[in-house]
């Protein structure tokens, strides 16, 4: 026999749950705007019907149902989407530092324009065709010598600028482990307490989205695998669980329990864009992520793996593209990277034009009686680099050293200016090259190569590939970019919150919560009669 | 698929972003009226522009050269012509008094012009362009003549032989590899006989011999290198030299202003914008981001709750 208030005890079930879920559409509303956010849904289900099964249950027809409750707040989230959404972001997160630090380069670099290192050879080689047609007027020397003084300068600031971003890149290695450090830890606090949560039957939503949140921002750094351990107890099967997260097969957190990374160069000290105290010239190149053994807090000091550049997988993640820009040591033991290789071909251009200059320069004849052949054009320090060549003192204070005469005592011949002049077009190969003037050829079997280039196609060159990696870096990041929207879009549409439907909801919610209340109604005017109305008769 | 308000504002934000880029990009370009504004806008371009610009350069600089030549050229020129024109009076006056019916006294009068002519002509010897002297080979900063006699810088009189420089060659680069000799070759040894010759004159009017006056006149076919004809001839040589140089250097200057425009237009046509093509897509662009605005401000006014 059922009870008299069952129907009562049904219909506030069905009140408390369409409350409950009334209260859910409030939450999502009110976290609409919420970066990360899932909207949430209450899964209600029926309670159990009457009667219950057993040998002395009575025997009534059917089987009464008994109401709703709610089972479960779930968050509504695709996992396969998140892990879309994440590999979009390494990729992103790579192609967006590479292009960015490749734009810093040719801002430095400034081609083409009438300011870059182009322009500053044209226009040295410019007054040296000066010199040579007017080789005794001090004046044009003078000019020569100012823009030989400028050419260097070129160098020397182009030198300094992209060390300048280097250092900045060191430094944004260091900013960027601080911060992946940042994260593990919060992962880790954040799985400590799911793992206080869901062995009691309920669900941390707020606690997932959050770690999602912070996974996402991880992966914009370095590409990590996720795998989840279930929590214990009385959890449910659709709870989440506590993330193991690992890099390279190194576990980074692992639940309450995370890693530290650092980045170490190749002098053991951390990565970090001030300039070392042992080499002053440059940066110590990048040589391993050094990983602590996991704890909470990570134990310090010791290291439970390391990665070489070589480990990463390429093409993905802030974190290697700065390595990558910033120079790093390869498995041979030298150095590669965006920024050392351009800093190293300048340097080699530097260096050969100063040095077969000189060579030529030496060869001539001055008007200077004192020091009637010439004598070193540019020095600065051996080797000659971007970051040290200058003219020599000796010349820049006496313009009468320029040796632009091909023969002793002429202060009317040039021809050793034009020749000068002419080793703009030069190409400089193995075998060295020859001057030769009315009649006379001069050999320079010494000088040094550009494997066949002039300096004019060497630097083209340059440019050229840092043209190329760079449009390639834009429109990579370009194409990454647009599949993450769409990705995100994706992610939005399963997640997101959607405040015309949660007005549906309030809507259907109300209203059933409404009809649940009129039903209570009915079922005390039921019990009215039954109380004050049975037994009666004739009043 | 379900869309929320987060995705809409999310798109629309990223249109009107990418919109204002493009825009940007644009503007960019019509402000400085390069399509190319770094290496990685267009690799290939941005490495012809380099190439143009060093090659424009070199013609610039060939242009001025130009003008050096052209000055050395014209001044030489000019010079040789006085020479010729003086020599030309020379040969009146040697004619003049070769006539036995001169007088001594006439004679000497024709010597006094002859030596004014001397003097005249050492001073044409000593000509002096931009502050270099002409005929001095490449030793510019010396005169050729001092106080009426040959320098001695330039000239050793003991064994009658120049110093290298006072013949050497003066030449300038009016092209890539061409080089053109701007002064004349031996003008000093050239200078140097026309003195002779004076002096020989000037001599011969002192003695008064009508018929070695007359010898001093020589002719073109009596083998002898210091008569006035024969002089007069290697003058109008060496200005005919001069003549040839001068037309070469104008076919040259031509072809130069026409590689001149030919890698203007080049590198024009390479990193220019083309203004009607950008203002027009500037335009269009403006449009759908003023479009894309108003739509925009529509679509997240709207929910359900306004009309709830």
């Amino acid at each position: 026999m059922r009870s008299t208030f069952m129907g009562l005890e049904a219909s506030k079930r069905g009140l408390y749950t369409q409350q409950s879920a009334l209260y859910t559409t409030g939450h999502n509303i009110s976290n609409a705007n919420t970066e990360g956010y899932s909207r949430q849904r209450v899964n209600m289900r029926p309670t159990l019907g009457y009667p219950g099964t057993g040998l002395n249950a009575p025997m009534t027809a059917g089987y009464i149902g008994t109401g709703v409750e709610a089972e479960s707040v779930q968050r509504i989230r695709d996992q396969f989407i998140d892990r879309q959404y994440r590999q979009e972001t390494n990729k992103l997160g790579y192609y967006e530092s590479r292009a960015n630090a490749i734009t810093q380069m040719e801002d430095i670099m400034s081609e083409p324009s009438e300011y870059g290192l182009n322009e500053a050879f044209n226009l040295f080689w410019s007054s040296l065709q000066d010199v040579s047609t007017n080789p005794e007027d001090a004046a044009s020397r003078k000019v020569a010598i100012q823009r030989a003084e400028h050419l260097a300068d070129t160098f020397n600031y182009l030198d300094t600028q992209l060390k300048q971003i280097q250092g900045n890149l060191g430094n944004e290695i260091d900013v960027s482990t601080t911060q992946i450090n940042s994260i593990l830890k919060q992962i880790a606090e954040i799985n400590k307490q799911i793992k206080a949560v869901e062995p009691n039957g309920y669900m941390p939503n707020d606690l997932y989205d959050a770690r999602d949140n912070l996974l996402d921002q991880l992966n914009e750094y370095i590409p990590v695998t996720v795998t989840s351990v279930k929590s214990g107890g009385n959890a449910l099967s659709i709870a989440e669980g506590s993330y193991t997260i690992s890099f390279n097969g190194v576990e980074l957190v692992n639940g309450s329990e995370y890693a530290e990374l650092k980045a170490i160069d190749t002098a053991g000290n951390k990565v970090d864009g001030n300039v070392d105290d042992s080499s002053t010239s440059g940066f110590n190149a990048f040589s391993k992520i050094s990983v602590s053994e996991l704890g909470n807090p990570p134990v310090s000091g010791t290291e439970q793996d390391s990665f070489e550049q070589a480990d990463f997988e390429s093409s993905k993640g802030k974190l290697l593209s700065l390595i990558n820009s910033y120079g790093y040591q390869n498995t041979g033991g030298s150095v590669e990277g965006y920024y050392p290789e351009m800093l190293e071909n300048l340097n080699k251009l530097a260096n050969v034009f100063a040095t077969a200059f000189n060579q030529v320069h030496e060869a001539g004849y001055t008007i200077d009686d004192a020091t009637p052949t010439g004598v070193t054009f540019f020095d600065g320090g051996t080797p000659i680099t971007a970051g040290n060549i200058k003219v020599t003192d000796a010349v820049k204070n006496n313009s009468s050293l320029i040796a632009a005469s091909s023969k002793l005592d002429e202060e009317g011949n040039g021809k050793w200016a034009a020749e000068l002049a002419k080793l703009q077009s030069v190409a400089l190969s193995n075998g060295g090259f020859s001057i030769t003037v009315d009649g006379n050829t001069t050999n320079f079997t010494n000088a040094p190569s550009l494997d066949g280039a002039t300096y004019q196609s060497f630097y083209e060159g340059l440019v050229g590939k840092l043209g190329v990696d760079g449009q390639e870096a834009a429109r990579l990041q370009y194409n990454s970019e647009t599949i993450r929207l769409t990705v995100q879009n994706n992610r939005a549409s399963i997640s997101s919150v959607s405040l015309d439907e949660e007005m549906t909801n309030l809507i259907t919610f109300q209203q059933a919560y409404n009809a649940n209340a009129r039903m209570i109604t009915a079922i005390d005017e039921t019990l009215d009669k039954i109380i004050n109305g049975l037994g009666r008769v004739g009043l | 698929m379900r869309v929320t308000q987060s995705m809409l504002s999310n798109n629309m934000l990223r249109n009107l972003s990418s919109s204002y880029s493009k825009m940007a990009d644009l503007q960019n370009q019509i402000n400085t009226g390069k399509k190319v504004n770094r290496p990685s806008d267009d690799p290939v371009t941005a490495i012809k522009g380099m190439s143009y610009r060093t090659d424009l350069n070199k013609v610039e600089q060939f242009d001025r050269n130009m003008t050096q030549v052209n000055s050395w050229l014209d001044s030489s020129d000019d010079a040789l012509g006085q020479v010729g024109e003086a020599l030309t009076r020379v040969k009146e006056l040697v004619v003049q008094a070769a006539n036995d019916t001169n007088t001594a006294d006439d004679r000497q009068k024709a010597k006094l012009e002859i030596d004014q002519i001397r003097k005249q002509i050492q001073d044409v010897a000593n000509t002096k362009v931009a502050d270099k002297y002409l005929f001095s080979g490449t030793k510019t900063q010396s005169p050729l003549f001092v106080d009426g006699e040959l320098n001695s810088e330039l000239y050793d009189s003991s064994t009658n032989t120049f110093a290298p420089g006072a013949s050497g060659e003066v030449k300038m680069e009016i092209f890539d590899g061409i080089q053109l000799q701007v002064n004349s070759s031996n003008a000093g040894e050239l200078f140097k006989n026309v003195d002779e010759l004076m002096v020989n004159i000037s001599n011969a009017l002192d003695e008064s011999d009508a018929e070695e006056i007359g010898n001093l006149l020589g002719g073109i076919a009596d083998g002898t290198d210091d008569s006035l004809s024969e002089i007069q001839n290697k003058v109008l040589e060496a200005r005919a030299d001069v003549g040839a140089r001068q037309n070469r250097v104008e076919m040259m200057s031509n072809r130069l202003s026409l590689q001149e425009i030919n890698v203007t237009k080049q590198m024009s046509e390479n990193e220019d914008v083309d203004y009607s093509k950008a203002i027009t897509e500037m335009v269009t662009y403006e449009s759908i981001h003023q479009a894309s605005l108003s739509v925009g401000a529509k679509i997240i006014q709207r929910t359900l709750v306004d009309f709830l």
